[in-house]
């Protein structure tokens, strides 16, 4: 396998224009933390974002960060924590799920759209990102968005690329917008509430006034033995007692709970964000669905009368973590007949190779869709060289 | 085989629609919508209208559409015969958006008007393009529930998201683009599609629903809307605090922020807007630059907020801060910020005020609208200002009597200057109000040759007969 690596925007697009000439695919990689996500790819040469590392601009004033693409996660959380600010969606880190190790960067991210728990209140990666420069498939260099906050001038290429998994562009340096890290933060725990009844309680939660800004829901046997349902509200200390008070009002009829301490909160969130709790044993797939919170309860159980799982919720139900025993097509047909009834989508998160190349790792797309996808698949990258297959055969 | 085939018609519309073509299909829709179809001078001439000194171009005909479904039928027919799309919801845009350059037809979304569903628990309800979002929050009154983007005019939710519109709450709660969850949308060869299933998160492909908010109709004609609700804060306060210069209350606006106040709306005022308020509204509030800001959130909260804010503003020399919780007093202060255009005609009655907008960092907002400001003061324009200061957006809305060639002149070259000014300082030409025709020749000049190239390639590969609303956005 050829691998590239280069330490420039210039070099990356002489790179890619040789790809092309060539007609040789090359997959992206970052820090390879998630390189498990998405269809097995099938290409000879790799592109590395590594030597593109560095951050280019930050004026904590105006809340605007911007980073080239190879930049450690890690490093960009460091230097916003230093002046008190945050990425506010709060990116789930794949390593302990994948059993991966290496650095997240800020492209990986970006091009996964990766958020966590906290998205249900501040937003998903995607609604932070307000500008990207990227190679196209031609290697030329595309710029889109800035610095603002604010822009409606043509078409929007930035939303576009983030979760594309790379096969529009390779990203080359990204703008987010940030926001100040929350000063504190309170966590409400239910106990025993069945899945249903716990969905009722985070629902209700989120529809009033009091800004939670996390809700998940962890059935028996996930990390306890019993079941527990969270409730995370942040900002001021002093509005954050407030509204937890009132919250423990308004959910009184849910019977019993208790504000947990603030270090071991942090760590459930993590667990959470991170799903941590199905990331053992490492042999089960592991899917990630989306449906509407009010249809979750009732899909799981439909899941769970053919399937053996282990799951648990986030984003108020709206996000379904499960794990299933990997055989035959590891759920996907169940679970995909299921969603066609209620709405909603599954991804295949964690798999084996064949596995992987086997079955839709993304939910298929209608026709039409598939066709528009397809269409911007070719004005981006018309001769398949970037990540080609990585989401769906033929894009 | 295929000297057998009629002559192939021409793949894709480069100049004015052919005669012949818009008059089969004028024939083709009355005989499906009846007297839906109108062609009369007057209605043509109204849905080609926009609030600028662009020049009208009214469309061959203007077809009244009830259901998706007719609007897929319009387009299958205009499709046919290589003949322009164009939707329209409440004709409020301002850069030319729904003129007819090309000639062909408008479709009216304005009697799409159902609320299709409200799902409280889930915090979403799906509507039809021609609802407005006064209609919408109408219709959630008793849920205690609200959609939050409020553009100054009660524009259509459709309109609304094809321009990616924003208003005075977008600090907090984002604009279209963060709070639309799916889209119906015909195509341009009248295929029906959803972008996105109810699913908080979409990662079922590319993000297609981003794609098609702020295209300004080119890609397709979006007929369904699924949006995001919020519920109704526990209270709400709303409060006006004036400053001695634009600079000190733009920096009070940068420290708010930065502090991690939850703000609502923060909106900018210079001297002369608040005199225009004052003629229009009778706010009787003194003429200086002026922040008028909403905290929202619980009473101990918003009240925590209020204070904080007024510590921060008395530090910046800023105050009288005064703030009120009552819902008609609020109403009354909004009411007068929506109501800006017509606020500023007064400051010189018989001339209509032509809006622009331009987006700059936080960081260079003071220095903008000073060098604006000064600006139309040396070139003699009455230049007033309002602004989404807590997004670097402002809008500025010259005053110009459009019979006297030399103001007309000077005004241009202002707005040029205004635009580069914006670019200049990292900013962008057009923070709300879009592209249109009126600011497609700053594109080139914002984005990469090759991101606009791309923005073509887009457009060629989706709308291969360039029929949607063309001669917008891009040309191709």
């Amino acid at each position: 396998m050829v691998s590239f690596s280069p330490s420039s925007e210039a070099e990356a697009c002489a790179t890619i224009k040789d790809a092309c000439a060539l007609r040789r695919p090359l997959a992206i990689e970052g820090g390879g933390t998630r390189a498990g996500l998405g269809r097995a790819a099938q290409v000879e040469a790799t592109l590395s974002t590594k030597a593109l590392s560095g951050i280019t601009l930050y004026e904590p004033a105006e809340l605007v960060i911007a980073a080239t693409a190879g930049t450690p996660l890690a490093e960009i959380e460091q230097t916003l924590a230093a002046r008190n600010q945050c990425l506010p969606f709060e990116p789930m880190d794949h390593r302990a799920l994948l059993g991966t190790h290496g650095e997240p960067t800020i492209g990986g991210v970006t091009a996964c759209n990766i958020s966590g728990p906290r998205r249900i209140q501040a937003g998903a990666c995607r609604d932070h990102l307000i500008g990207v420069r990227l190679v196209n498939g031609r290697g030329e260099i595309v710029k889109s968005g800035g610095r603002v906050m604010k822009n409606v001038t043509g078409l929007d290429l930035v939303k576009l690329n983030c979760g594309a998994y790379g096969t529009l562009g390779l990203l080359t340096e990204i703008t987010y917008k940030v926001l100040p890290k929350p000063e504190t933060s309170g966590t409400l725990a239910f106990f025993g509430l069945n899945d249903a009844r716990a969905i009722e309680a985070m629902s209700r939660a989120l529809g009033s006034p009091y800004e939670v800004s996390a809700a998940a829901h962890l059935p028996a046997g996930i990390g306890s033995g019993k079941a527990r349902t969270l409730l995370r509200i942040e900002n001021f200390a002093h509005s954050v007692d407030y509204r937890l008070r009132e919250l423990q009002k308004l959910l009184a009829p849910f019977g019993e709970n208790l504000r947990l301490i603030e270090d071991e909160a942090n760590r459930l969130w993590r667990d959470i964000r991170d799903c941590f709790f199905l990331a053992q044993p490492r042999e089960r797939p592991i899917w990630r669905i989306s449906t509407a919170p009010t249809r979750a309860a009732s899909l799981v159980g439909r899941l769970a009368g053919e399937l053996d799982i282990k799951h648990f919720y986030d984003w108020g139900g709206g996000l379904i973590w499960l794990s299933v025993p990997e055989e035959d097509d590891s759920g996907a047909r169940v679970i995909r007949t299921a969603l066609a009834a209620g709405g909603g989508h599954a991804a295949l998160v964690r798999g084996p190779h064949n596995l992987r190349s086997r079955i839709d790792v993304f939910q298929p797309l209608a026709a039409p869709l598939m066709k528009l996808t397809a269409g911007i698949k070719s004005s981006f990258d018309p001769d398949a060289i970037l990540n080609p297959g990585r989401m769906y055969a033929g894009v | 085989m295929n000297e057998m085939t009629a002559p192939p018609r021409a793949a894709r519309l480069t100049s004015h629609a052919d005669p012949a073509s818009i008059e089969a299909v004028t024939r083709a829709l009355a005989a499906r919508f009846g007297n839906r179809l109108v062609t009369s001078q007057a209605v043509r001439e109204q849905h080609g209208h926009t609030l600028t000194w662009t020049p009208n171009e009214p469309p061959d005909a203007v077809v009244y559409a009830q259901s998706t479904q007719d609007v897929a039928d319009i387009v299958k027919i205009c499709a046919e015969h290589l003949v322009p799309v164009i939707a329209f919801g409440t004709g409020t845009s301002l850069e030319g958006h729904v003129n007819a350059p090309l000639g062909g037809v408008c479709i009216d979304l304005s009697m799409m008007k159902s609320v299709l569903a409200v799902h409280p628990e889930d915090l979403d309800c799906i509507v039809e393009a021609g609802v407005t979002r006064k209609e919408v929050n109408e219709y959630l009154r008793d849920t205690g529930l609200f959609f939050p983007i409020d553009p100054g005019a009660d524009a259509s939710i459709g309109g609304m998201a094809a321009t990616r519109a924003s208003g005075t709450n977008a600090v907090r709660y984002g604009t279209m683009k963060d709070n639309v969850l799916g889209l119906t949308v015909v195509t341009p060869d009248g295929e029906i599609l959803k972008t996105a299933t109810r699913a908080k998160k979409s990662s079922a492909g590319y993000d297609l629903t981003r794609l098609f908010i702020g295209s300004e109709g080119t890609l397709g004609i979006i007929t369904e809307i699924t949006l995001k609700l919020y519920g109704i804060p526990e209270a709400i306060s709303a409060a006006t605090c004036q400053f001695p210069s634009v600079k000190a209350a733009c920096d009070t606006v940068i420290e708010t922020i930065q502090t991690g106040l939850p703000i609502a709306r923060i909106e900018l005022a210079d001297a002369l807007t608040v005199r225009a308020f004052n003629n229009h509204a009778k706010l009787g509030l003194v003429e200086a630059p002026m922040l008028f800001l909403e905290f929202h959130g619980t009473e101990a909260s918003v009240a925590e907020q209020t204070q904080r804010f007024g510590e921060i503003a008395e530090a910046h020399g800023g105050g009288p801060f005064q703030w009120t919780t009552k819902p008609e007093e609020r109403t009354r202060l909004w009411q007068a910020r929506h109501d800006v255009y017509w606020a500023h005609q007064t400051l010189r009655p018989g001339v209509r005020p032509l809006a622009t907008d331009v987006c700059v960092p936080i960081s260079r907002l003071a220095d903008c609208v000073t060098e604006t400001a000064r600006d139309a003061e040396e070139n003699r324009i009455l230049a007033p200002i309002v602004g989404h200061v807590g997004d670097g957006n402002f809008h500025c809305g010259p005053l110009v009597d459009v019979d006297d060639p030399d103001e007309v002149e000077r005004v241009k070259n202002f707005l040029e200057r205004l635009v580069r000014r914006g670019l200049e300082m990292g900013g962008t030409c057009t923070g709300e109000h879009g592209i249109g025709q009126a600011k497609m020749k700053y594109m080139l000049e914002e984005h990469s040759p090759a991101a606009l190239e791309l923005m073509r390639t887009i457009k060629r590969s989706l709308d291969p007969k360039n029929i949607m609303n063309p001669g917008k956005v891009v040309a191709v």
